[in-house]
C-alpha cells in the first residue's frame, strides 16, 4: 500500500507539472477553442467559452486517471481508487498552486507577460473559468478529480471478467478475418491483389489530383518530394547505414542549379527545365562524392557532425554577400521559369503534382532495384558491421560513396522538381531543420523501406497541414514525438524486414558427397 | 578414393576459403594502401596549408591592412567567446566521454541556462531599495545580484540536463547508436519550441548591472590607438577559467571525478569495482547542464540578447571546439574552445575574407580535424570503432 501510494505520488507530481507547463503555454486554450469548433461554434474567438475549458480540465483529470493505472491491471478496485485519487489529487493541488499564482498575478495588476508571454489578465480569467478565483480553484481541482475518477471507473469496468469475456471473443472474430484477409493476399490470389491494389492506386493517383483544390495539391505535392528526399536519405541512412545530417546541401544544390539556369536574374541563361533538371542531379550526385572522399573514414556521429557542417556552410555561403553577384545572396532567386512537356507549359499545380508523381515512382523503381541488387546487399553488410563487410571482400569506400553520391542524386531531383514549382528558392529554405525533418521521417515512417518512407512523409508533412490549429504546437509535438518514438518504437511505425536470401538447395547427391569423408 | 577435386568440403574447399581469406585481405591492404586513397590526403593536407601560408602573407606582409590594435582587438573577443566555448564544450566532452553520444540538446540546456540569467536580472531590477536616491536590489547590492544570478542560471540549467538524461537518455543506453541521436535532436526541438511558447519568440533585452555595463570597460594604448578592453569580457573570461580549472581540480581529485573516470573507461568495470554507473551518469550531466548554465547567463551579460534559438549555434561550435581538442578530453576542450574563439575572430581578418564567413570557417575546421586528425589536439588515437 505505502508503495502503491509512493507511485502515484510520483504519477501525479509528474502529471501536475505537465499541466502547469500546458497551461503556461496556453495549451488549455486552444484545445478549448478546437473543442468548441467541433462543437459547431464557427468563431470561438482567441479565447473560448467556459464549459470548454472545463471539459479540457475534465479531460486531464481523465489522463491522470488513466495514466495512475497504467500499470497496474490486477489490483483490487479499491486500491485502484486510492491509487488514482491520490494522483489525481496531488497533480490537482500542483495546478491549484499555479492558479493561486495567476490570482496573486490578477489582483496586483502585475504585468507578467515579459517574462510568461501567455499570462495576460484575460488568460488569466478565462483559465479561472471566470469566477472568483477561490471559486476557479476549487472548480479545477473538482473537474481533475471527477475526470480521474471517470479514468479509474473506466479501468475497473474493463477489467470485469464479463467485460474482458466480451472484449475476448470480439479480438478473436477480428483476428479471424484478418488472418483471412492475409491468407487471401499472401496465398494463391496473391497475384490477383497485387495488380487489383496497382490498379486501385492509380486510378486514385489519377483522379484525385484533378478533383482537389489547388492548396491540397501543394501539400499533396510537398510530401511527394519529402518522399524523394526521404528514399534518398534512406539509401544513405537506412541501407548504407552512413547518419549524413547535412542532406538538404544537395537539395540545395539541386534547387539552385534549377534556379540559376531557369531565372532571369542574376543569369538569364534560360536553359529550360529538364536539361537543368538533369545537371542538377549530376551536380549533386558529383557533390555526394566530393564531399564523400575525405569523410570514408568516419563513422557514426563523426560522420553526421562533418556532413551538419557540410550543410551549414553551403547554406553559410548561399547566404553571404560574398556569392550575391552569382546566387542572389539573401533574398534568394525568384521567378524561376517552370518546366513544358511536349509543348505544353506547367502552369497549375495539377501539372506539379503529376510530375512529382512520376518522380516518386522513378525514386522508388530506383530504391527498389538498388535494394535488391548485389549493391544492396552491400550496403546492408556494410551497415551491420562495416569491419565485417571489408573482410569479406566488400569494396565498403566504392559502395559508401555510391550510396552517397545515388542519395544526393534524389535530392537533387527533388531540389529542382521543388524551386521551380515554387518559382523561388532561398538560402533559408535549406536550414538545418530542413535535413532534421528528412532525417525524421524516415526515423518515424521506419528505416530502410519505401511503405515506411511514405507513411512519414505523410505523418510528418501532410499531417500539419491538416492539423493548422496546432500551428504553433506543431514543433513541439514534433520533439516530443520524436523522442518518444525513440523511446517506444525505434524501428519506426512499419519497421522494415531484413530480406531473407535463400541458399541453393542441396541435393541428394551433394549430401552424399559430404559424407564421404566421414567414412574415412 | 574419391578425387578430392570433386567434393565440395574436402581441402580443395578448404584451399578455395583459404584463397577467399587471402584475397580478401589482400583486398584490403588494397584499399588502404591504395595509391590514390594514400596520396589525397597529404596533398589536400598540403595544398590547403600552402593556401593559408599564401593569404597569411598576402593579408599580413603585403596588404599590411590591420595594425596591432586592431589584431589586440580581436584577440580579446576571440578570448572570451573561447573561454564561453569551452565551458559548453566541457559539457559535451564530458557526456561524450561516458556515453558516446552527442548531447544534441546541450545547446538548449545554455538556452535556458541564458533565460533564468536574464529574467534574474529582471527581477532583481525590480525589487526595490531604500536609499538616497532609491534605488533597486540590482544596482545597490551587484555583486550579490550577480552571484545570484549565476547560481538561478546554473540551478535551472543542472536541472534541467539531469531530467534530460533521465527522460530522454537513459532508457535508450543499451540501443543502436542512431538511436539516442534522434532522441537528442528531438529533446532539442522540443526545449526550443518550449521556450519560445514560454517566453515568446521576441529578442529579449539583458539588463547587466551598473558596474558590468556593456561596452564599459578599461582603455589600453597599443600602437598610439585606444583598446578597450570591455568588464563583460574580462569578468566572462575569468569567470570560466575559474570554472574550468575547478572542473578539472573536480574530475581530477575528488570521488566523484574518479567514479566519473572509471565509469568513462569501462561501465562493466566500474559497476563491479563498486562505482554507481547510473548515478555518476546523473551526476554528469548535472555538472554539464550547470557549466552550460553559466555560460548561457555569461552569454546574455556580455552579448546582451537572448532568445529561444540562442543556444544553437553555440552548441555546434562548442562541440566543433570539443572535437577540435579532442573529444572526451577535458584539457583539450578547454584548448579546442579557446583556439576556436580565437580563429573565429582573428582568422576571417587574417586570411582576409569576409566577416560573415567566420561561421564556415570554424566548420571547415570541423571539417579538417576530423579527417586529418580525429583524435583531436590532446585526445589520445581512437579505435576506429569509437570514432
Amino acid at each position: 500500500m505505502k508503495t502503491l501510494i509512493r507511485q502515484s505520488i510520483r504519477t501525479g507530481i509528474t502529471f501536475g507539472i505537465v499541466q502547469v507547463f500546458f497551461i503556461l503555454i496556453a495549451f488549455n486554450t486552444m484545445i478549448g477553442i478546437m473543442l468548441a469548433k467541433v462543437s459547431g461554434i464557427k468563431n470561438p474567438g482567441e479565447i473560448p467559452a467556459p464549459k470548454f475549458l472545463i471539459a479540457y480540465t475534465i479531460l486531464m483529470g481523465l489522463w491522470v486517471g488513466i495514466a495512475a493505472l497504467s500499470k497496474k491491471k490486477s489490483l483490487p478496485a479499491g486500491q485502484k481508487l486510492v491509487a488514482g485519487f491520490t494522483a489525481s489529487l496531488i497533480s490537482a493541488i500542483l495546478v491549484g498552486l499555479l492558479e493561486i499564482g495567476m490570482t496573486a498575478i490578477l489582483v496586483n495588476k502585475i504585468f507578467i507577460r515579459d517574462f510568461l508571454t501567455v499570462l495576460s489578465f484575460d488568460f488569466i480569467k478565462a483559465t479561472l473559468f471566470g469566477l472568483t478565483p477561490s471559486m476557479g480553484i476549487l472548480v479545477t481541482i473538482g473537474c481533475i478529480l471527477l475526470g480521474s475518477l471517470v479514468g479509474v471507473g473506466l479501468n475497473i469496468l474493463s477489467n470485469l471478467h464479463a467485460v474482458q469475456e466480451h472484449w475476448k471473443k470480439d479480438l478473436a472474430f477480428i483476428k479471424n478475418i484478418s488472418e483471412k484477409v492475409q491468407y487471401s493476399i499472401h496465398g494463391k490470389y496473391h497475384l490477383i491483389w497485387q495488380i487489383v491494389g496497382i490498379s486501385l492506386l492509380a486510378v486514385a493517383v489519377i483522379l484525385i489530383p484533378m478533383k482537389w483544390g489547388s492548396y491540397w495539391n501543394y501539400v499533396f505535392g510537398t510530401v511527394g518530394l519529402y518522399v524523394i528526399l526521404g528514399l534518398g536519405l534512406n539509401i544513405i541512412v537506412g541501407l548504407s547505414g552512413q547518419l549524413v545530417l547535412g542532406y538538404i546541401a544537395f537539395f540545395a544544390i539541386g534547387a539552385y542549379t534549377m534556379a540559376l539556369l531557369n531565372a532571369p536574374e542574376p543569369h538569364n541563361l534560360m536553359w529550360g527545365f529538364w536539361p537543368a533538371l538533369l545537371l542538377g542531379v549530376v551536380l549533386s550526385a558529383l557533390s555526394g562524392l566530393l564531399l564523400g572522399l575525405p569523410i570514408m573514414r568516419l563513422r557514426g556521429d563523426y560522420l553526421a557532425i562533418v556532413t551538419l557542417g557540410f550543410g551549414e556552410i553551403i547554406r553559410i555561403l548561399l547566404k553571404s554577400d560574398v556569392l550575391t553577384n552569382f546566387t542572389g545572396g539573401p533574398r534568394g532567386i525568384q521567378n524561376i521559369h517552370g518546366p513544358s512537356l511536349f509543348g505544353k507549359p506547367f502552369n497549375s499545380e495539377v501539372d506539379f503534382v503529376y510530375l512529382i508523381i512520376a518522380g516518386v515512382i522513378l525514386a522508388s523503381f530506383v530504391y527498389n532495384r538498388l535494394q535488391q541488387s548485389r549493391t544492396g546487399r552491400a550496403w546492408l553488410a556494410i551497415r551491420e558491421d562495416e569491419t565485417v563487410a571489408r573482410a569479406s571482400g566488400v569494396d565498403t569506400i566504392k559502395y559508401k560513396l555510391l550510396a552517397l553520391a545515388i542519395g544526393a542524386a534524389f535530392a537533387g531531383l527533388a531540389g529542382g522538381i521543388y524551386a521551380s514549382r515554387n518559382q523561388f528558392t532561398g538560402p533559408d529554405e535549406h536550414a538545418l531543420m530542413a535535413s532534421i525533418n528528412v532525417l525524421s521521417l524516415i526515423i518515424v515512417g521506419g528505416m530502410g523501406n519505401i511503405p515506411g518512407t511514405i507513411l512519414g512523409a505523410f505523418t510528418l508533412k501532410g499531417l500539419p497541414e491538416i492539423l493548422r490549429e496546432f500551428a504553433n504546437f506543431r514543433l513541439l509535438a514534433f520533439g516530443a514525438l520524436l523522442v518518444f518514438m525513440m523511446l517506444s518504437r525505434p524501428e519506426g511505425l512499419i519497421p522494415s524486414h531484413r530480406p531473407k536470401y535463400s541458399k541453393p538447395k542441396e541435393t541428394a547427391a551433394d549430401l552424399q558427397k559430404k559424407e564421404v569423408p566421414h567414412d574415412k | 578414393m574419391n578425387d578430392p577435386s570433386s567434393l565440395p568440403l574436402t581441402p580443395k574447399g578448404k584451399n578455395n576459403l583459404q584463397t577467399n581469406t587471402n584475397n580478401a585481405v589482400k583486398k584490403i591492404q588494397s584499399i588502404q594502401n591504395s595509391k590514390f586513397m594514400k596520396l589525397l590526403r597529404p596533398i589536400l593536407g598540403v595544398v590547403v596549408s600552402l593556401y593559408i601560408v599564401f593569404r597569411l602573407y598576402q593579408v599580413l606582409v603585403v596588404q599590411h591592412e590591420y595594425g596591432p590594435d586592431t589584431w589586440t582587438r580581436l584577440l580579446i573577443s576571440g578570448l572570451i567567446i573561447g573561454g564561453v566555448y569551452a565551458l559548453i564544450a566541457i559539457g559535451y566532452t564530458l557526456v561524450y566521454g561516458i556515453l558516446f553520444m552527442i548531447n544534441f540538446a546541450h545547446g538548449e540546456v545554455m538556452m535556458f541556462g541564458a533565460y533564468a540569467g536574464l529574467y534574474s536580472f529582471w527581477a532583481f531590477k525590480i525589487i526595490p531599495v531604500a536609499g538616497n536616491p532609491p534605488t533597486n536590489f540590482l544596482n545597490a547590492y551587484p555583486i550579490l545580484a550577480i552571484i545570484l544570478a549565476f547560481l538561478i542560471g546554473m540551478t535551472v540549467s543542472a536541472t534541467l540536463g539531469y531530467f534530460l538524461e533521465k527522460i530522454a537518455y537513459r532508457p535508450l543506453r543499451k540501443a543502436p547508436r542512431l538511436v539516442p541521436l534522434i532522441s537528442a535532436i528531438g529533446a532539442s526541438i522540443f526545449l526550443q519550441n518550449a521556450a519560445m511558447l514560454l517566453f515568446s519568440p521576441q529578442l529579449r533585452d539583458v539588463t547587466n548591472p551598473e558596474i558590468l555595463r556593456r561596452g564599459a570597460g578599461w582603455t589600453i594604448v597599443v600602437n598610439g590607438s585606444n583598446v578597450v578592453l570591455p568588464y563583460t569580457g574580462v569578468f566572462t573570461f575569468v569567470l570560466s577559467i575559474l570554472l574550468l580549472v575547478g572542473l578539472y581540480i573536480l574530475v581530477r581529485k575528488s570521488k566523484l571525478g574518479r567514479a566519473m573516470r572509471a565509469t568513462a573507461l569501462d561501465k562493466k568495470t566500474a559497476a563491479l569495482m563498486g562505482v554507481d554507473v547510473d548515478s555518476t551518469i546523473s551526476r554528469t550531466f548535472i555538472i554539464s547542464g550547470a557549466l552550460a548554465g553559466a555560460a548561457g547567463v555569461m552569454w546574455g551579460l556580455h552579448n546582451g540578447l537572448v532568445y529561444y534559438f540562442v543556444g544553437f549555434i553555440p552548441g555546434i561550435k562548442a562541440f566543433t571546439a570539443a572535437v577540435l581538442g579532442g573529444i572526451g578530453n577535458i584539457p583539450g576542450a578547454m584548448v579546442g574552445g579557446l583556439v576556436l574563439g580565437i580563429v573565429e575572430s582573428m582568422g576571417p581578418a587574417a586570411l582576409g575574407i569576409d566577416f560573415q564567413l567566420k561561421d564556415v570557417l570554424s566548420f571547415l575546421i570541423l571539417i579538417f580535424v576530423l579527417t586529418f586528425r580525429p583524435s583531436g589536439l590532446l585526445g589520445e588515437v581512437l579505435s576506429e570503432e569509437k570514432v
